[in-house]
């Protein structure tokens, strides 16, 4: 018997039809992976499984019984906990208090037994922190983490974790994946959502796929792989991996030249037309900075940065933030560059909105993108695939002479990604000058013409005869910095 | 469905505001019934309860429009009562001192863009220490209301008051500057159009033009708007003046339209229960016009209620208050989200 079971689940929020018959089945001592395209209704089934999320019909049971699950606190005393993507700790607080916060008379332990209580969890568990360190000053995967150890403090027997490598650096996923072996070897059921093929394959002992809101398979994962695992999660055949462009370098179109700014240290950089060059590094290492710097929100101490074919288009890391205006519809976004300084034509004149303009222009890029949505929806309605595809759609409308982006498939599914890659890939043989700043390695190795690395905010250029993992992995440490 | 609640909200605040009002008369031991009546006839009853609620309304959607402006780009004005009593100085001292300079045809038009220009002004102060010395805007416009209000009991004592100071008050509008009455009105005057007109061209900058588009990505998310290289230090800077600008029209009406002589207070009470406007319209432009009625109906049938039906007026601020609670209280996001 499952120890958790969600059966035949349908929820509809408005127009979507988010859940259409999603079904999960968990075991103990088991790691599950739930697969799907972005929007296929995954984060709203383990939603539901937390309790934030009133399904409109179908059958949740703990231990064979049915539940109703009205809140997260309902979820957690059944033994069912979330770990969030972004941390839900207390910055100012240490790690033993965040671990111990809320526990009955936990605020009137003496700071040493309290430190002692917090030991005794994290070695229970496996978690190696410092109990004296203080929240806002762990790294990310370490946050997790502490998420993990508190959650388990408190009975959690299922775990779910919704994309948690999004946000880690390799060695950070590495440990992750650790821990959860280990939590699984001790009866521990955990539901681990992730768009990385080589993580699920690596770790995980079922799958369950979803597609439109519906659960396509539930099988075992031992004898798939991942070609076959991202046909179940699309439909048919991905396309093969991509190589770089084999485009010829036209003329310099975008020239940095001892850069530095708040963050960057001195960033010297050159980049032709029809050039992709593809920029590794840890994250902090300084792609902020130069994010904030090609959108002309940074401003630089010293040195020279001209863009000699412009316009220069950036796709920002963080759509939700920077990219998007949420509340803004679909159309509305598209063209918002386009109303900065009174208004551009031919969608504006006179800063007036010509409405078939503004209509056509989104009719087009809907058509051209697949965007799955109208024009007149809010972007906040869209799923993370579809809401990157806007912003790309809005790059290229300037139709820039150089392109920035920055890890433009972070989040993004199988098919969404691949994508995204290629028409990158098709603007810089139309050539245009493709600046790709990624976090991610295999991101980098397909599509990078020039790897660059960036390092405590200064580039370390990877030399052509040195192509590989290995060798990006080593300057992404520092090798070579001067 | 959203468009369908937009409208039904903020009728049935009023409605449930009138009803817990009723309990109330009720529990003070007047009969509920006749005094909402009474309020009801005070404010719609004949040609004067209504041109009264009407003369009412207007300063109301003019300040309220410029409130919902302001919000919409993320922007707390609260100095609209500050803003309107510089436009109603500036009109007055340009009506009274130099509009005998000026051809008559330009009098009044000139009047009331000096009113504008005033509001504007002041709001710019406001503006001007928010971008350049990052000073909350909620602070300084509400302490620019002190200020003008001080401005304008000064100037009635001193350069604008009468010819013979007998009153703190200036002399009455020379009759090229008053804004005419609608043909056989009391009241009414044909400023109560450039009101009810104004919310529909603030309606089109906000939805159909690129500085509307501009103005609502800054409230909504400004570092979107920085990234897609709007300013939103320039477009709240811009948003507030223009807001100040119709607040200072509204008071250029009220000396033009109503008072024909400037007074120590002219916002009266205008100022806040702009803000209340402004949210019972949902910050729409055209749901101002609705709103405005609104308040300037209990506004004008509180004194009815409390002549004929023997209830304190006082009864009528407390369904003010309701009213802004309960259209909050619906304005509020839902607990379930997507």
């Amino acid at each position: 018997m499952p120890l958790v079971a969600l059966r035949d689940l349908y929820k509809r929020f408005g127009a979507t039809r988010a859940l259409r018959g999603a079904s999960l089945e968990l075991e103990p001592g088991s790691i599950h992976a739930l697969l799907g395209e972005n929007g296929a209704g995954k984060t709203t089934l383990v939603r539901a499984l937390y309790g934030q999320v009133a399904p409109d019909s179908g059958e949740i049971t703990v231990g064979g019984k049915p539940v109703a699950l009205a809140s997260p606190r309902d979820a957690l005393e059944l033994g069912i906990a979330l770990v969030h993507q972004h941390s839900m700790l207390v910055p100012a607080l240490t790690v033993a208090e965040n671990l111990l916060l809320g526990e009955r008379g936990a605020e009137w332990l003496p700071p040493a037994r309290l430190r002692e209580a917090a030991r005794e969890i994290l070695t229970r568990w496996g978690v190696s922190l410092d109990p004296d360190a203080r929240a806002e000053s762990l790294a990310v995967g370490e946050m997790q983490r502490l998420e993990i150890a508190r959650a388990l403090s408190r009975g959690a027997r299922v775990l779910v974790l919704d994309e948690p490598t999004a946000v880690l650096a390799p060695p950070e996923v590495a440990e992750l994946l650790r821990l959860l072996t280990a939590l699984r070897d001790r009866g521990m059921s955990i539901v681990l959502i992730s768009h990385k093929l080589e993580e699920i394959t690596a770790v995980c002992d079922r799958v369950t796929v979803l597609r439109a809101g519906e659960t396509v398979a539930a099988q075992p994962l031992a004898g798939l792989d991942a070609a076959q695992l991202g046909r179940l999660m699309v439909g048919d055949a991905l396309p093969p991996p991509g190589r770089p462009p084999a485009t010829e370098p036209g003329p310099v179109a975008l020239r940095l030249a001892g850069v530095r700014a708040a963050g960057l240290a001195s960033v010297d950089l050159e980049l032709r037309a029809g050039e992709l060059v593809a920029l590794a590094g840890i994250d902090g290492n300084g792609q902020r900075p130069l994010e904030e710097l090609f959108a002309g929100v940074l401003a630089r101490e010293s040195g020279a940065f001209e863009v000699l074919r412009p316009p220069l288009a950036l796709l920002s890391a963080d759509r939700q933030r920077t990219g998007l205006v949420l509340e803004l519809s679909v159309a509305e976004n598209l063209v918002l560059p386009e109303a900065a300084r009174g208004g551009a034509p031919p969608v504006f004149r006179a800063g007036i909105v010509n409405a078939t303009e503004l209509a056509r222009a989104a009719a087009d890029a809907i058509a051209r993108f697949g965007i799955r949505a109208h024009a007149a929806d809010p972007a906040r309605t869209l799923s993370g695939g579809n809401q990157q595809k806007v912003c790309v759609a809005r790059a290229l409308r300037a139709a820039p002479g150089v392109l920035v982006a920055v890890n433009p498939t972070r989040g993004l599914d199988v098919a969404a990604t691949a994508a995204v890659r290629e028409e990158l890939r098709a603007q810089a043989r139309s050539g245009t000058a493709v600046l790709l700043v990624s976090t991610e390695l295999d991101e980098v190795l397909e599509l990078g013409q020039r790897i660059l690395v960036l390092f405590r905010g200064a580039l370390l250029e990877v030399p052509a005869g040195e192509r590989s993992r290995e060798a990006i992995g080593r300057r992404m440490l520092g090798e070579g910095a001067r | 469905m959203t468009r369908a609640r937009a409208f039904a909200e903020p009728l049935v605040a009023t409605a449930v505001a009138l009803a817990l009002a009723g309990a109330l008369l009720a529990l003070l031991g007047a009969d509920p019934v006749a005094a909402l009546r009474a309020l009801a006839g005070g404010a719609f009853g004949d040609s004067l309860a209504l041109e009264t609620t009407a003369v009412r309304a207007g300063p109301l959607a003019l300040l309220g429009l410029g409130v919902a402006l302001s919000f919409r780009c993320g922007i707390w004005n609260i100095g609209g009562g500050g803003q309107l009593a510089a436009g109603a100085l500036a009109a007055t001292a340009f009506a009274t001192k130099s509009a005998s300079d000026w051809p008559g045809a330009l009098a009044l038009p000139l009047a009331l863009l000096a009113g504008a220009a005033a509001g504007a002004l002041w709001a710019a102060l406001a503006a001007a220490l928010r971008v350049y010395r990052n000073v909350s805007e909620v602070l300084s416009t509400i302490l620019l209301n002190f200020v003008a209000l001080e401005l304008v009991a000064w100037a009635v004592q001193g350069p604008l008051q009468e010819a013979s100071r007998s009153y703190p008050q200036s002399d009455a509008l020379p009759a090229a500057a008053r804004l005419a009455l609608f043909p056989g009105a009391h009241i009414a005057h044909v400023g109560l159009l450039l009101a009810a007109a104004l919310p529909f061209a603030v309606w089109a900058l906000l939805f159909r033009t690129a500085a509307g588009l501009r103005l609502r990505a800054v409230g909504f998310n400004p570092d979107a708007a920085r990234y897609a290289a709007v300013s939103p230090e320039l477009e709240t800077a811009r948003v507030l003046v223009l807001s100040g600008a119709l607040a200072g029209l509204a008071g250029a009406i009220e000396v033009c339209g109503v008072t024909g002589r400037l007074f120590a207070d002219p916002a009266g009470g205008y100022g806040f229960t702009a803000i209340a406007v402004a949210l019972l319209a949902r910050l729409h432009p055209l749901g101002v016009l609705p709103a405005s009625l609104v308040f300037a109906a209990l506004a004008a049938g509180g004194g009815a209620m409390q002549r004929s039906a023997a209830v304190p007026s006082v009864v009528v601020q407390v369904i003010e208050a309701l009213v802004i609670l309960f259209s909050i209280g619906f304005a509020l996001p839902r607990r379930e989200g997507a």
